[in-house]
């Protein structure tokens, strides 16, 4: 296997904007008001350059949600700075954030497709949202084409198996082609083989449109994907490493 | 084109969207039945004034409708009929006899309507032919109207009851209906109604004028009540129609309930077309989280909600109008068209606009829902 060597600890140089799709700087998130209030990401540090895969680990409740949450522009944000694609997410307003999201695929452990809609119309709900009409059959015949169900597209879910949902909802983020994409354990809900076969499409798909992707997965099976492996623990940066320098400090065998 | 969520939602769930139709479609009977009577009542209550030919009608300022008047002096009718532009007056007298079936032997009240022969107070044909003006003139002999209700036995001419201790014989037929003032109307002279009710002919029920052509109403009902002593009113025949049918609907428990009737009906439309969308939306949850992160607003899954209620009540509309035509001629043979329960434009526009009312009404409760749908709690 191969893997690029591009390890960038969160204190690297700064790269110039036009190459950094993600930039964190001194992040901290609370949840709670008050006497309840809660940190969970304590003084977070990192930058995803484009073109990237990146897979964020750690155990439960270690915050790594919480971040992948803040990149995608789904809480609403208060200190430090999260800059997305160019855009600081501090301090905008709902609907601005909104904005941001359209240039964001996201991924889910549930596919959360609408079973009265075929699969390509699924996919068409994402062509729409940027108003764009004329060809949006054709763009998401493609795009299903492009993660192996060419012959699927008029199915509706309940006829497709698992990995294939899965794929449909792959195909419904990438459609837009957007600079990056956030996936949370999309592996999680399918069998071994499904589960590498969709992390290589994805991988393949990112690859040919140059995307940035930032997943959080718990699965081992997949981390060779990825470019870089940020493991999170109780809401700090513990490492950020490449696979295989993670994959000697985080060996069981190596760790007795 | 895009994709039609709201309806493809709709249609996914199907044995939900019978379930839902017809819901609505029962919803949309019971406010066409309720206002159906109510529309019964309101034009039974104008009946007998539209077949009675007299433009002015004098009452006791006593008299709330027709079928509960008190007298008043007949003298007003002289004087009214001095006026310049009146070309008739004829005393109505009215009240009630008890009417004993000949065939159970049980009575029943009837309401009577008495006149002068001479006077053609009715526009019926069927009161002026000679046939039946002769049996008027006939001592303890009555007209029997056929939308009477079938209680009352035998309805036919020859018939022989008892009326108060007297012998009184069916000497001709009419079809007037009661309305809801009355199950059964009879109409005699005014020689008879002396005889059985034994009330003096000096003290009428009701004044009815009828003026020379082209003469204006108005003009002669306002030189009536300058002329006319305080102890009777004096309404045209408008007036007196809006008289009774206001007193029906507002002021008798029978309006009340068909207009308690259509507000709970619509309550409950809006409680089943609330609990239809509330469940279609509680389970598309996910589904419209991911919408919003994929960047669409509230505002759209807003119009999803909207337009699944518009479809809705559209759908529901359509086998609820036309079952409730059927239960109109239903309910009209049922009661030997003496209830005029009947489908009119107006009414069939107005239900649809109440019922997309209802429908949207129930949506905006159940949207509420939709907008709380959260994308991070997809993770």
């Amino acid at each position: 296997m191969s893997h690029l060597s591009n390890d960038l600890p969160s204190d690297s140089p700064h790269f110039s904007s036009e190459e950094i799709a993600v930039s964190v700087r001194h992040l901290d998130y609370y949840y709670g008001q008050g006497d309840l209030r809660k940190q969970v990401l304590y003084d977070i540090n990192l930058e995803l350059s484009k073109g990237q895969i990146v897979i964020m680990t750690g155990p439960s409740g270690s915050g790594k949600t919480t971040l992948l949450t803040l990149i995608g522009a789904l809480r609403f944000l208060q200190e430090g700075s999260l800059n997305v694609l160019g855009q600081e997410l501090v301090g905008l307003s709902k609907s601005e954030l909104v904005e941001v999201r359209r240039n964001i695929g996201f991924i889910f452990q549930a596919h959360n497709l609408f079973d009265s809609l075929t699969a390509s119309q699924n996919v068409e709900m994402a062509v729409e949202v940027l108003q764009d009409w004329g060809n949006k059959r054709q763009r998401a015949v493609e795009m299903l084409a492009q993660v192996g169900l060419a012959e699927r597209v008029d199915y509706k879910p309940k006829a497709l198996s698992g990995g294939q949902k899965q794929r449909v909802a792959i195909a419904r983020a990438l459609v837009n082609q957007p600079s990056l994409i956030l996936a949370d354990e999309p592996t999680a809900a399918l069998d071994k083989q499904s589960g590498r076969d969709v992390v290589t499409l994805m991988q393949t798909l990112a690859k040919e449109q140059g995307c940035t992707i930032l997943m959080v997965t718990h699965d081992n099976r997949i981390l060779d994907v990825a470019d870089r492996i940020v493991n999170l623990v109780d809401g700090h940066l513990e490492s950020d490493q490449n696979f295989t320098a993670f994959s000697q400090t985080h060996d069981p065998k190596a760790l007795v | 084109m895009r994709v039609p969520l709201a309806w493809l939602n709709l249609v996914h769930e199907k044995s939900r969207l019978v379930v839902a139709l017809a819901g609505v479609a029962f919803a949309v009977l019971l406010v066409f039945m309720n206002l159906g009577f109510l529309g019964a009542l309101a034009q039974s209550a104008s009946m007998f004034y539209q077949y009675m030919d007299a433009d002015v009608f004098l009452v006791s300022p006593q008299t709330l409708e027709i079928s509960s008047s008190k007298a008043f002096p007949r003298d007003r009718l002289y004087q009214a009929a001095g006026i310049k532009g009146v070309a008739r007056v004829m005393p109505l007298y009215l009240g009630y006899l008890q009417w004993r079936n000949p065939e159970t032997r049980d009575s029943r009240a009837v309401f009577m309507f008495a006149y002068n022969p001479q006077d053609r107070v009715f526009l019926l044909p069927e009161l002026n032919t000679s046939a039946t003006l002769a049996a008027l003139d006939r001592p303890d002999t009555v007209l029997f109207d056929r939308l009477s209700r079938p209680e009352y036995g035998s309805k036919d001419i020859g018939t022989k009851t008892e009326v108060d201790r007297r012998t009184v014989t069916i000497g001709g037929q009419y079809e007037l209906g009661g309305g809801f003032a009355a199950d059964a109307t009879v109409v005699s002279s005014d020689q008879n109604f002396l005889r059985l009710l034994k009330i003096p002919l000096n003290l009428v029920n009701m004044g009815l004028i009828k003026l020379e052509p082209e003469t204006d109403a108005q003009a002669i009902a306002a030189q009536l009540r300058q002329v006319l002593p305080k102890d009777v009113v004096v309404k045209t025949k408008a007036e007196i129609i809006e008289n009774d049918r206001s007193y029906w609907i507002t002021s008798t428990s029978t309006g009340f309930i068909f207009g308690m009737g259509v507000a709970v009906s619509c309550v409950v439309g809006v409680v089943i077309v609330y609990q239809i969308l509330y469940t279609d939306i509680s389970d598309h949850m996910k589904q419209y989280a991911t919408l919003k992160a994929m960047g669409y607003r509230s505002g759209y899954l807003f119009n999803v909600v909207i337009q699944e209620a518009i479809i809705l009540s559209v759908l529901g509309y359509i086998p609820g109008f036309l079952s409730s035509v059927g239960l109109y001629a239903f309910a009209a043979s049922a009661t030997n068209n003496a209830l005029p329960v009947a489908m009119d434009w107006q009414r069939a526009v107005m239900v649809f606009i109440l019922t997309i009312a209802m429908c949207v009404l129930s949506a905006l409760i159940s949207v509420r829902k939709v907008v709380t749908a959260e994308p991070v709690e997809l993770f």
